[in-house]
């Protein structure tokens, strides 16, 4: 029997289909090749306003080197496409170098609104890694039209603030709360992490694997020109300074009670043993943490081992009368106190 | 958009007691406010509320409630969770009673099956077409009718329903006594590291009754990515519509390779296998879609262990019957009626001689060879879609229509049951089978579409084409993928 | 949307023995409209009765205790969260029963949360049935105190009274009863135990002969107390009568979207029911608790 290989009409039709999805209206390469071309130029605009943006808000003087920095461009390119904004009334030189118009601003919160909006939708409603958030964002925001990120935050409730704890612009602009540095607190001083700054992404990606996050209660306990000794949420850490400035932190009056010596994390509970509840870890958020609540393990709820699995992981606990199974890493995140 | 405060309907006389303040109130202003306000809030008010409201229900308990002094000193409850969780009785007990289950439900369901069999196809089916004579309805309608849409509708009832009318009682029993949440918990640590929820244990048993019902049984995870993993991979569980095929290949051709005392024991290792085969690419592909296309979907976990309570045994048997067994059987016929039609017409429409089928067979051999298969098996998988209790029926119909084997089967696109194993291995070795045909038929009965029934019901669960498009093509094309490496390996070294 | 069915119900209540004008005793109080947009036609019924409850707490036993086998199973409408229907008849007066998912609270964080929440809600049961699992009642109070800032209109069914025994707890009803502020009626469902009773109370609910009065959570985190006080004065203001101010508030500031749609569309406006005696009973509740 002749196979259909051997048949050219078969090699015609595989071609035709090779090719349809080659140059599909809309969804194929070629067309993706093309609209990303014309993207690009909005994508470098809204992302060097961006840059001076958030330089400005931080008083750091905007150069053309520092916005060639951010967009990765050289620095003539650069030049040109700042000549570009200005030509669009979204820049112009003022007293203390480059400073957005009324309508840059306007269009550089609007890119920062909808880059801190995606990382609250990510960090809230999807599963993805704290490490892929500001990368995925950073397309995103580009993408958004203002009716779009609009809907987004009336869907998330109209958060005030992202994960990293950076003040979610309005419409008509934000003030950021007063923070410092970790590097500049003083010891003893109990303070509450409100942001971590997200780039470099490798110092990011430090950071998380700390296990610091925004919300977090922490006491510098001492500082050195190696490391910042510090506890947070029952574990005792160090952190080279260069790292820690790239924490910013707010003193806390009352703690809230969000015990920093003596709690313990839910896993370091045996069999048998009982414990309260002092806190859920800030680490723990979205639906996660509402998850946890609705189980009635919050503050103050007794909790207690019951009884591990084969594995060990999960283990059942016993809450409110009812046995309640959690994995070691969600265990993890709730504070206990012995009892 | 504003609201009237004047329309709003209240009577004079109960207006509430605060003054009107100046500047109009509506929802616009509301909503502002709203707005205004919680930018100013330092707390979290979701979580302050659930605290308040636990403290207070805490508080209320306890004014009514008066505990025992003392604790029981004997608690039922909790030395059975000991054992039926514990580190070496944890596993036996539920391999013990998952094999109890199938076992019963595989060799229980032959009895029922034949009966219904014998009344649907043997009886009632001579019956119809003497009847069609009497009338004297033409051959096509009498065809289509009879031998197509009724036999398959039928055929479909008599495999599907015993199975089911045993199986999910069972399960439905062991879910209300409490037992399948432990079951879940055991087995979590195993599902974490594939990225899935230790609850997909109890629908991946589920899907060893019904991959339809298996999909359905995937609502009590309530973690959206565990969710679609437990949807996508529930194909992977050997349904209640494979083991018989499993079982009749294996019997005739692996149990064929040994020594008759042997050849039981054989060939049901094989079964068991694939099975857990099954089992394995249930994880491996849960662990791939989990860091992968899933990757952004919601991930949470959580897991309530009820108190043991025993089960209402017959208000369960009412409900699953109902719920579940006629459910799925319903959903199956309905896909099966115009399945037993396009089998018919494709075997008898002819063009240029040949039958469709025929053409069609003729056309897809190379491709089968190509995987170690035939075209009759390709053509029997895609038209026997609804179902894959049909597929050997219509298998066995093909092969006496291709390979012109006289004096077996009913006609040309009539489904048939050659009455014994000896019978039907003679069939195959006519169609050309070898042992690795049968191989092969056993991987791709494994890996290939879910039925029409269980595609549908993937889309009314996830409500996504793109989601029900993966889940019916992924395990096809990995289908292809093995039976071709195998079959080229097989011919490599054979 | 909403504002298509946004006259409907008034008068549909009203033809079935409901009628808007104020004073009436025993007329039903449930959003015909809302109901049907979520799946519950009430035409040939006189009350609709929701059955609320955490999971594991006998639920699906108290419900099929109730209906027998005049029940139907299917799915609310365009979600694949399972429902049932049933109903009964007691004293001449056919009751709808519907069955929602067990849910261990009413905050919407999850689809059957706000399936369950939405009914109550929105569709203004007349009756609504909280099972409660006796033995475990600190967390099934949860979910009591939760339907109770939304609905007046309660039954609470301290169900597994049996197995409260047999772990040699002693619950007094009468005291929650009275905490609580609505009917409490223990059973064991399973045995059959107390169902007579709990059919009087909600009887007696849904025509109006009792009139709960619940507890509501007088302990606002302090932090918000300002923002709740003016919140619920204007929400007072834009919709007279609004049964659950409060709760809208709280909801409002917790950034609920479907809270904020219903704020915007005047969705809420409906929850002030076609029969102002839910207004009424609440003025004379907010006056006892002035007074």
């Amino acid at each position: 029997m002749e196979s259909i290989f051997s048949q050219p009409l078969f090699w015609v039709f595989v071609f035709a289909l090779l090719f349809a999805a080659a140059f599909w209206p809309g969804r194929g390469p070629f067309w993706r090749r093309l609209q990303k071309n014309q993207r690009q130029q909005r994508v470098l605009i809204e992302d060097g306003l961006k840059h001076v943006y958030t330089f400005r808000q931080r008083e750091i003087p905007v150069t053309v080197e520092s916005l060639a920095g951010a967009v990765e461009l050289n620095r003539s390119q650069a030049s040109e496409l700042i000549a570009e904004m200005e030509e669009s009334a979204l820049l112009h030189y003022g007293e203390s170098g480059l400073e957005l118009t009324p309508k840059g601003e306007a269009l550089a919160l609007h890119v920062v609104r909808a880059h801190r909006l995606w990382e609250t939708h990510l960090a809230d409603t999807t599963g993805l890694a704290p490490t892929d958030w500001h990368s995925q964002a950073d397309r995103k925001e580009h993408s958004l039209s203002p009716a779009e990120v609009d809907a987004l935050a009336a869907s998330l409730g109209h958060p005030v603030f992202d994960p990293h704890g950076d003040p979610i612009p309005t419409e008509k602009g934000v003030d950021a709360p007063p923070s410092f540095a970790l590097t500049e607190a003083k010891p003893n001083q109990t303070l509450r992490i409100v942001h971590l700054e997200d780039e470099p992404p490798v110092v990011f990606a430090q950071l998380v694997a700390e296990g610091l996050h925004p919300g977090m209660a922490i006491q510098l306990i001492e500082k050195t020109d190696q490391f910042l000794h510090f506890v947070g949420e029952g574990e005792e850490r160090r952190l080279a300074p260069q790292l820690a400035a790239n924490v910013s932190v707010r003193p806390v009056r009352n703690h809230n009670g969000v015990m920093l010596g003596g709690a313990q994390p839910l896993n370091s509970l045996r069999v048998g043993e009982e414990a309260k509840v002092v806190a859920v870890s800030r680490a723990c958020r979205g639906p996660e943490r509402r998850r946890l609540m609705d189980l009635g393990i919050l503050p103050g709820a007794a909790i207690e081992v019951a009884m591990p699995s084969p594995m060990n992981d999960p283990v059942a606990y016993r809450v409110r009368d009812t046995l309640i199974a959690l994995r070691n890493d969600q265990a993890q995140m709730i504070l206990i106190e012995r009892t | 958009m504003t609201v009237d405060v004047s329309s709003a309907g209240m009577p004079s006389g109960l207006s509430p007691r605060q003054p009107q303040p100046n500047p109009p109130v509506n929802a616009d202003s509301i909503l502002a406010s709203v707005d205004a306000f919680r930018r100013e809030m330092t707390t979290d008010i979701h979580e302050e509320w659930v605290e308040a409201i636990y403290g207070e229900a805490s508080r209320l308990a306890e004014r009514s409630v008066t505990r025992p002094d003392q604790k029981a000193r004997f608690d039922l409850d909790r030395t059975i969770d000991r054992a039926v969780t514990s580190r070496w009785l944890g596993f036996p007990i539920m391999l013990i009673l998952f094999t109890f289950i199938l076992w019963l439900t595989i060799s229980g369901a032959n009895v029922p099956s034949q009966m219904i069999a014998n009344v649907l196809l043997g009886m009632v089916h001579p019956w119809l077409k003497g009847v069609a004579a009497a009338i004297s309805m033409p051959w096509w309608l009498d065809g289509l009718l009879i031998d197509g849409v009724y036999l398959a509708t039928a055929w479909v009832v008599s495999v599907m329903l015993p199975p089911m009318a045993i199986f999910f009682p069972l399960f439905t029993l062991l879910e209300d006594l409490g037992y399948l949440p432990r079951v879940a918990f055991n087995l979590d640590a195993i599902f974490r590291k594939a990225g899935a929820h230790g609850k997909q244990s109890m629908s991946m048993m589920m899907g060893f009754g019904c991959n339809a019902a298996g999909v359905i049984a995937t609502r009590i995870i309530d973690s959206p990515r565990e969710r679609l993993i437990a949807i996508i991979t529930n194909n992977f569980a050997l349904c209640n519509g494979r083991w018989p095929t499993q079982i009749l290949i294996a019997t005739i051709f692996v149990g064929g390779l040994v020594p008759a005392q042997l050849a039981g024991l054989i060939s049901a290792s094989a079964v068991v296998g694939i099975a857990l085969l099954g089992v394995l690419l249930t994880f491996v592909v849960s662990w791939a879609l989990s860091r992968t296309v899933l990757k952004g979907e919601v991930s949470t976990f959580s897991l309530e262990l009820p108190p043991y309570r025993p089960p209402r045994v017959l208000q369960t048997i009412y409900t699953s019957l109902i719920d579940r067994t006629i459910y799925v059987l319903w959903r199956a016929i309905v896909f099966a009626a115009p399945a037993g039609a396009v089998i018919w017409l494709v075997a008898n429409i002819h063009i240029g001689g040949p039958s469709i089928a025929e053409w069609m067979i003729q056309w897809m051999n190379p491709f089968g060879l190509l995987l170690g298969l035939n075209g009759v098996i390709l053509l029997a998988y895609i038209v026997a879609i609804p179902a894959n209790e049909i597929v050997i029926p219509t298998i066995l119909m093909l092969t006496v229509l291709t390979a012109g084997v006289s004096g077996a089967g009913e006609g040309a696109g009539v489904m048939f049951d050659p009455g014994s194993t000896n019978a039907t291995a003679a069939l195959f070795t006519a169609g050309g089978w070898t042992l690795l045909t049968a191989v092969n038929l056993m991987l791709f009965s494994l890996m290939h579409n879910p039925c029409s029934t269980t595609i549908y019901t993937i889309y009314k669960e996830t409500g996504s084409v793109k989601w029900t498009a993966l889940a019916s093509l992924m395990p096809v094309a990995m289908g292809f993928v093995v039976t071709f490496t195998v079959a080229q390996v097989w011919r490599l070294f054979a | 949307m909403a504002d298509k069915v946004q006259i409907e119900p008034i008068p549909l209540t009203s033809t079935q023995g409901g009628h808007a004008a104020a004073g009436c005793d025993g007329c039903a109080v449930h959003n015909a409209g809302a109901l049907l947009k979520l799946g519950v036609d009430m035409q040939n019924w006189d009350y609709v009765v929701a059955l609320a409850g955490n999971p594991n707490t006998g639920k699906s036993t108290v419900f099929n205790a109730l209906t027998g086998l005049r029940q139907h199973t299917g799915n609310w409408p365009g979600k694949t969260v399972a429902r049932a229907e049933g109903g009964f008849v007691y004293s001449d007066k056919r009751y709808k029963l519907v069955d929602l998912p067990g849910t261990y609270s009413l905050l919407a964080t999850s689809l059957d949360e706000e399936i369950a929440r939405d009914f109550i809600l929105f569709g203004q049961p007349d009756v609504t049935i909280i099972v409660v699992d006796a033995t475990r009642l600190e967390r099934n109070l949860n979910l009591v105190l939760q339907t109770l800032e939304i609905t007046d209109r309660a039954v609470v069914c301290l169900n597994l009274m049996d197995e409260a025994r047999r772990h040699k707890l002693t619950i007094d009803d009468r005291r929650l009863a009275r905490d609580l502020g609505v009917p409490v009626v223990p059973t064991a469902a399973r045995q059959g135990e107390g169902l007579q009773d709990l059919l009087q109370a909600v009887h007696e609910v849904a025509t109006g002969q009792v009139i709960g009065k619940p507890y509501r959570m007088q302990k606002e985190p302090k932090a918000i107390k300002g923002a709740l006080d003016r919140l619920v004065a204007q929400l007072t203001t834009a919709f007279p009568g609004l049964p659950n101010a409060r709760w809208v508030a709280l909801r409002l500031l917790d950034g609920d979207e479907s809270i904020v749609q219903a704020v915007r569309s005047g969705e809420l406006g409906q929850l002030i029911s076609g029969t102002p005696d839910v207004a009424q009973r609440q003025l004379t509740h907010q006056m006892e608790v002035v007074l």
